[in-house]
């Protein structure tokens, strides 16, 4: 399963926003895989991104998949956002 | 570079409650105002000439720290809901003023981190340290992010809420405020 990150913004910043696109995301596109299903998250285009929002996003899916990869990362607010939550939400991808 | 902002965002936070500006052309008094604002800050930017890239990530601080005073203050504004948004850029050096009137970083971390001694204490943790709480969940790494980048791009940010104050660039350092102020405020330069 390919996640386009785009197709819910370019600009992702509040943490109640990632927390209604997760909702939708639990209620459509993840609904019915198991967790052993391989995600890949892509961030191509995507302008900002903020710990708050990835958060609620990132990292709920890092949580419930076993086999997550991130992919187009170059982003500088997208790589500043990872390292955050590598280092204060224990994302392991 | 107008650097009157800064008096203005004092001016906004220290006045009575009575008599704040809330004709202000920098007074959001709802998120959806200031996100819309925020938006053209990073579009405006470009404009003048920074790079995208750097546009994109004062715009994200600017998110967070707005969106911090938002929702951690949710139903719990003191007096006056909403905040103090002002910026300006010249080409070459540019400021980010954001204030509001709330409870403050103690008054948002004392239900999730018990035994916080005072405003001090709680500036460092929110800048510095994990916090493990159900109350919070992943709450509070906008700080954590800010102050990563203020150091990686060599920006100065002075961060005051109650009577603490942040001064950061490559180090923090917390200090006794000059002036209480109840809520936060925090102003950019980069």
């Amino acid at each position: 399963m390919k996640i386009e990150i785009i197709k819910y913004g370019d600009k992702l910043v509040s943490r109640p926003s990632g927390r209604e696109v997760f909702l939708s995301m639990e209620s459509n596109i993840l609904k019915d895989l198991s967790n052993d299903e391989p995600i890949e998250i892509d961030f191509a285009g995507v302008k900002a991104l903020t710990p708050s929002w990835a958060d609620e996003v990132i990292t709920k899916i890092a949580q419930r998949f076993k086999k997550v990869s991130l992919v187009n990362t170059e982003n500088m607010t997208v790589q500043a956002t990872l390292k955050t939550l590598r280092e204060y939400s224990d994302l392991k991808v | 570079m107008d650097t009157n902002l800064e008096k203005l965002g004092y001016q906004w936070i220290t006045a009575t409650s009575d008599s704040v500006d809330v004709e202000s052309e920098y007074y959001c008094q709802t998120k959806d105002i200031f996100e819309a604002r925020n938006d053209r800050m990073s579009e405006e930017l470009i404009i003048r000439g920074m790079d995208d890239g750097l546009a994109y990530l004062i715009y994200a601080i600017a998110g967070e720290l707005g969106n911090n005073s938002f929702d951690h203050n949710i139903g719990n504004w003191p007096n006056v809901m909403g905040i103090f948004y002002a910026f300006d850029y010249d080409g070459k050096n540019g400021i980010l003023v954001i204030a509001d009137r709330g409870i403050g970083v103690l008054g948002s971390l004392k239900n999730a981190v018990s035994n916080l001694k005072d405003d001090k204490e709680a500036l460092e943790i929110a800048f510095t340290k994990k916090i493990s709480s159900r109350v919070l969940e992943n709450r509070g790494n906008g700080l954590k992010f800010i102050k990563s980048n203020v150091s990686e791009k060599n920006f100065t940010l002075e961060f005051i809420s109650g009577n603490a104050k942040a001064d950061l660039n490559h180090d923090m350092k917390i200090s006794e405020a000059e002036q209480l102020i109840a809520g936060c405020l925090a102003i950019l330069k980069f």
